[in-house]
């Protein structure tokens, strides 16, 4: 046999994944380039120290029953996942932005929609990238605090009494991943810059927030609130962990902005991710 | 792989060829009145084409329309009206098809940190292959486009001729049976294009179909002579170059004659019907005809005649693809 190998073309003899996985590529791609960044992994391990105090929080808890005011109840969760906003809104910017805007800056969506690859599956691909960074600062710790909680406490006592505070962490973590994933990738397809994307989103987030602050102070009544990106996911995450809402305008309305807010971003985006952007 | 094994697959390329041409009539692309506007604009204009296997050139001018066609077989773009099929199956929303195809489009399409290894792999990702297969397509389609030397470099890096090749990596990376090359060509130096004018030739002989779009004729025409003329939107002419050169016979024919006495030469012309210009160059007469083919046995006598003196030189711009391509868009 010939060292030299025969260096005409070649056909491809190998196997192919069935179609409609190709998400999985992506979002597998974009994790792992986020994984490789020092500064953003410390980020990560930074969003873990509210963890952390909540673990001792309940480990005192459960050694010193003296110590009442640190025993847990149902809205020690909610806080928690609030405590967690800022980690959710500083990912959000840092990994969110880019994801689509650059690829459109480097032309990319043209090569990647000419491959076995559906627009919903790019989409579900950068969407994926997003939802496990923001589930790791958010659902994960949350679900891990129950599990020392009763780890802790050696029983079942508190999960029996609470048992709506799973799938409440479930819920709420997941309206706040994908109200944050959802309206970011949209705002991400809008342009080229992930850095004009960064500074629109930090600009809806705190224009709504102070939009409601200035209505409030006018109208001395919070029923404004579904102004706020923010005081409506509040709001709805505070129903679903049994809490009295924190303003006058009703959880439903709050949910209806949220779910109107999701699929105008949806819908954004089936409009801008497309291999061929025609300017009339 | 081994010699003898690239020798079964060049046979197996050369079935996948014959098999192609045994299917005839099975074009690999079909259009049917398929129309296109932006707006107002209309890019495309009823065109009804088949392109048949083998290596077809798309030439026209810039802006006639070639992208928007490229765009369309590539299902990049959705029709306004018509439809069109490529290796027999919609293009539209049909991504299991892209399996069997591979698009270079014109614009750089990159992420410039990345290698070219990188990119190509990460891209054959999308194809389904797993890592290693990636790594291993990834590897031989760069040195299928003679670029392994700079495999692992940035293509922030990399000259246009091989940014260029590292984008035709990526089209062939899966081993499409359909290559769309958009201007492959553009910006190359001379060897590079040389280069890839071979591997284009190289790939149709592997039993590929190819489509590649050029508005420098006589790049395609070194790389087939099957080609579709596109102008304004619509397909001015298609097939073999020599029958869509019969096609234009109506129209003038430019011969240029260098010869000891041009002058008398002119005044014999004169006498024919057919003649429709003269134009006088140094030792050198310029001659319009609508007959060519009356015209060149008038010549041919009159040089076997020895009456008119030498006739040193006889060469028709016509005989290139740039001059069918200048009467056919005029």
């Amino acid at each position: 046999m010939s060292p030299i190998h025969d260096q005409s073309y070649r056909h491809y003899a190998g196997g192919r994944a069935a179609p409609g996985r190709s998400w999985a590529v992506i979002a597998w791609a974009g994790i792992r380039s986020f994984l490789r960044k020092r500064a953003f992994m410390g980020l990560m391990l930074f969003s873990l120290v509210p963890f952390i105090v909540r673990a001792v929080q309940f480990w005192i808890s459960s050694q010193y029953p003296q110590a009442s005011a640190l025993i847990p109840t149902a809205d020690t969760f909610r806080q928690f996942l609030e405590q967690q906003d800022f980690f959710v809104f500083v990912i959000t910017i840092w990994i969110g932005s880019g994801l689509i805007a650059n690829d459109r800056r480097a032309n990319a969506l043209q090569i990647y929609l000419s491959k076995p690859l559906m627009r919903t599956e790019y989409i579900a691909g950068k969407l994926a990238i997003l939802f496990f960074f923001l589930c790791l600062v958010t659902l994960a710790p949350a679900l891990l605090l129950v599990l020392i909680k009763i780890a802790f406490d050696g029983n079942f006592v508190f999960l029996r009494n609470n048992l709506f505070v799973i799938p409440a962490i479930v819920v709420g973590s997941l309206l706040q991943v994908m109200l944050a994933s959802c309206t970011m990738l949209a705002l991400s397809s809008l342009s080229k810059s992930a850095r004009y994307v960064g500074i629109l989103y930090v600009g809806i987030t705190f224009f709504t927030g102070a939009m409601f602050g200035v209505l409030y102070a006018i109208t001395g009544t919070s029923r404004v609130s579904w102004i706020s990106l923010g005081a409506n996911l509040s709001q709805v995450v505070d129903v679903v962990f049994r809490l009295k809402p924190r303003y006058a305008t009703p959880w439903q309305v709050s949910l209806l902005v949220i779910i109107g807010l999701i699929v105008l971003s949806i819908s954004i985006l089936e409009r801008r991710v497309r291999g061929v952007e025609v300017v009339t | 792989m081994s010699t003898s094994a690239g020798a079964a697959d060049r046979a197996g390329g050369a079935d996948r060829a014959d098999a192609d041409r045994a299917a005839g009539a099975a074009a690999v692309i079909s259009a049917d009145h398929l129309s296109k506007w932006y707006g107002q604009v209309i890019g495309l204009n009823d065109v009804n084409v088949r392109v048949p296997p083998g290596v077809t050139g798309l030439l026209g001018p810039n802006g006639a329309g070639k992208s928007t066609f490229m765009k369309l077989i590539t299902g990049q773009l959705k029709p306004s009206k018509g439809g069109v099929t490529v290796l027999g199956e919609p293009i539209w929303s049909n991504p299991d098809l892209f399996f069997r195809i591979g698009f270079c489009p014109e614009q750089d399409a990159f992420y410039e940190r990345m290698t070219g290894l990188e990119w190509v792999r990460a891209l054959v990702r999308l194809n389904g292959l797993s890592e290693k297969d990636a790594a291993d397509a990834a590897t031989r389609a760069l040195t299928a486009v003679d670029l392994m030397e700079a495999a692992n470099k940035k293509i922030g890096a990399y000259s246009k001729g091989m940014r260029q090749r590292v984008k035709m990596a990526q089209a062939l990376v899966h081993d499409p049976q359909l290559l769309i090359l958009d201007e492959p060509l553009s910006g190359m130096d001379p060897i590079g294009r040389r280069k890839t004018i071979r591997l284009i030739r190289e790939w149709g002989r592997a039993g590929k179909s190819i489509i590649v779009s050029s508005h420098i004729l006589h790049e395609i025409e070194s790389m087939t002579s099957n080609i579709l003329l596109i102008n304004n939107g619509r397909i001015l002419a298609e097939g073999d170059v020599h029958q869509i050169r019969e096609l234009i016979d109506e129209h003038p024919h430019t011969v240029y004659v260098r010869a000891e006495d041009p002058r008398r030469i002119a005044r014999q012309f004169l006498e024919s019907d057919d003649v429709r210009s003269l134009k006088f160059e140094p030792n050198a007469v310029v001659v319009e005809t609508g007959k060519p083919d009356q015209f060149y046995a008038r010549l041919t006598d009159m040089a076997a005649s020895g009456e008119f003196g030498a006739i040193d030189e006889v060469t028709s711009p016509d005989d290139n693809l740039q001059a069918v391509f200048q009467y056919l868009v005029k």
